[in-house]
């Protein structure tokens, strides 16, 4: 793993030949929300149980937008990253103060609050029905609404925000962040306004929900009232834990892995988020490590076995 | 009430055992479900009201002996995880047993029918609950108060790793903390399913508010708890009476405006 960005791109490129363009541009959508999230529970240590507010949120604005007035890709992208960062600074002033079980129950909560204003708001969302009829508006004469096109436009932003997530961590603030995970009495005494920093990374992870928000939302032409549900804020927890929360790459792998498994899943049994939920409780109870140490624990064990 | 015996419940399983409870709701649901079941079978709604929430109080300690025991140096994020996947799983074991289209159940002949209070007509069957959701509430709450073990369990909310120096059993007393959490959740869907009936979906609503409840009390607050329960409920049912839609809303506007004033909860001192 010398490059793990040349890898990357190799999976860029090659992911469309497994599965569908469709699916594999999910796949890279939820990426990027998974490297939000990372933002906050790999680097600064919070965990937050509400990021579905801010991609919900933002595609629901976006959506609205480009549904009512026809706006172009560019201006709902940037509307989906402002009303991403806008909804994460409301929750996150609400939140930051507070930390471990206290701060995952309000953004929880805060969560709940995001979903029933979309579930009762049924003028403007279509409440359970989710907001349909989004279009792909053409950029530069390109048609989007070609799903191989769309996967093209998709994959390069992803490579965007990763690039951009990368110079975010590398930079003298994701070293602040990092030393609030490590101590955050210590950030704290060194001069470091901690709950700003933190709310920075709340603003900043919202951004990157939002920006994959609004892609969501295109690709499937609908904002379903799940985007904004606390499912899906577990989904993309879920997502990066089992890539391994504690580097850059680990919710990209996560990703790959999580919507390919629920893709295949949801398809053979209605009743799917059953064997998830096993996955989940299975996981936690024998591979704490991520994908990683559950292979090389696989790998001991067919060596002893043969 | 009701929401003050699912915020005591879920206040007693974070203060004690300090994991996030998210199957906390599906508990409630099971306790509702079960209750149907119980009364379907037996045709006598108070052998289910006994029974259903002693069954999952059961179920919580299968729970906690199976799986969280094995989580609490773990850190909450996979304790999260845990508990959200457990109640993916009882949620969708409930569609897979009772069907996923909502169930009507009605209370029993005895409390059927309206009491006339003077002032306004109420039905009995609310007014039962209201009653008997208040004696579990202040029964919970002279066991913690006035008993040894309720006063062990307050010592294990504020120190843990002296009760278990002192020679307390501390994962019997993590166990029992879960048993009676999942026992309040329990009989409260129990008691709810007359109300407003059942639906694989009421123990996600029921969850988020539950976290609303503890969050406002302050953690580790259990009267604090009972305190934001009543607050909550009065709260939902006089913006339900003027503007239903956004009744469910309103618990969470609730919680932001107080936390906004109070960031530590109307009775946290952390």
């Amino acid at each position: 793993m010398k490059h793990p960005a040349v890898l990357v791109i190799a999976a860029v490129v090659l992911l469309p030949l497994a599965v569908r363009p469709a699916i594999a541009s999910e796949i890279w959508i939820f990426a990027i929300f998974g490297l939000g999230l990372n933002l906050l529970l790999g680097y600064t240590g919070l965990l937050s149980f509400g990021q579905a507010t801010f991609f919900g949120s933002a595609a629901y604005v976006a959506g609205y937008l480009l549904k009512y007035y026809g706006i172009a890709i560019v201006t709902a992208l940037g509307v989906g990253v402002g009303i991403g960062a806008l909804s994460a600074l409301l929750v996150g002033y609400l939140c930051v103060q507070r930390s471990g079980l206290y701060f995952i129950m309000l953004t929880f909560a805060l969560n709940q609050l995001f979903y029933f204003i979309a579930y009762q708001w049924t003028s403007i969302t279509g409440g359970e029905d989710g907001m349909p009829g989004i279009p792909r508006p053409a950029l530069l004469g390109i048609d989007f609404r070609q799903p191989l096109a769309y996967y093209v436009l998709v994959s390069a932003l992803f490579l965007l925000a990763l690039w951009v997530m990368k110079r975010i961590v590398e930079s003298p603030l994701g070293k602040i962040l990092q030393a609030i995970r490590e101590n955050e009495v210590r950030a704290e005494a060194v001069g470091y306004n901690v709950p700003r920093f933190k709310l920075l990374a709340f603003v900043v992870g919202g951004a990157f929900s939002g920006f994959a928000g609004v892609l969501y939302a295109m690709l499937f032409g609908i904002v379903p009232l799940e985007a904004i549900g606390f499912v899906f804020s577990g989904n993309v927890v879920f997502a990066t834990l089992i890539g391994g929360s504690g580097s850059l790459y680990g919710p990209i792998i996560g990703s790959v892995v999580f919507i390919w498994l629920s893709e295949s899943m949801s398809v053979m049994w209605a009743r799917w988020p059953l064997l998830l939920g096993v996955a989940f409780v299975i996981i936690v109870l024998f591979f704490r490590g991520g994908v990683v140490e559950a292979w090389s624990r696989i790998w001991r064990f067919s060596k002893r076995a043969s | 009430m009701l929401y003050a015996l699912m915020g005591l419940g879920l206040a007693l399983i974070t203060g004690i055992l300090n994991i996030p409870n998210f199957a906390h709701g599906a508990l409630f649901a099971v306790g509702a479900y079960l209750l149907v079941t119980v009364v379907g079978a037996l045709g006598n709604f108070w052998l289910g009201l006994l029974v259903a929430p002693l069954g999952v109080a059961l179920l919580g300690i299968a729970i906690e002996y199976a799986g969280i025991r094995r989580l609490y140096a773990a850190g909450h994020d996979y304790q999260l995880l845990f508990t959200f996947g457990l109640a993916l799983i009882l949620n969708e074991l409930i569609i897979v047993i009772w069907g996923p289209v909502g169930i009507s159940h009605l209370p029993p002949a005895s409390l059927r029918g309206g009491v006339d209070l003077g002032f306004t007509f109420y039905p009995k069957y609310r007014l039962f609950v209201m009653v008997l959701a208040a004696l579990l509430v202040v029964l919970t709450w002279l066991f913690l108060e006035r008993t040894r073990y309720g006063a062990i369990m307050r010592a294990g909310i504020e120190n843990k790793e002296m009760v278990s120096l002192l020679g307390i059993d501390i994962h019997r007393l993590f166990t029992v903390a879960f048993a009676l959490g999942a026992y309040l959740a329990g009989i409260a869907g129990a008691l709810t399913a007359p109300i407003r009936g059942l639906s694989p979906g009421m123990g996600v609503d029921m969850l988020g508010i539950a976290f609303v409840v503890v969050a406002l009390g302050g953690l580790g607050n259990l009267l604090g708890a009972i305190a934001a329960g009543l607050l909550i409920g009065v709260a939902q049912a006089v913006v339900a009476a003027y503007w239903t839609e956004a009744s469910t809303a309103v618990i969470f506007a609730v919680m932001a405006a107080v936390l906004l004033v109070r960031p530590q909860g109307m009775f946290g001192i952390r």
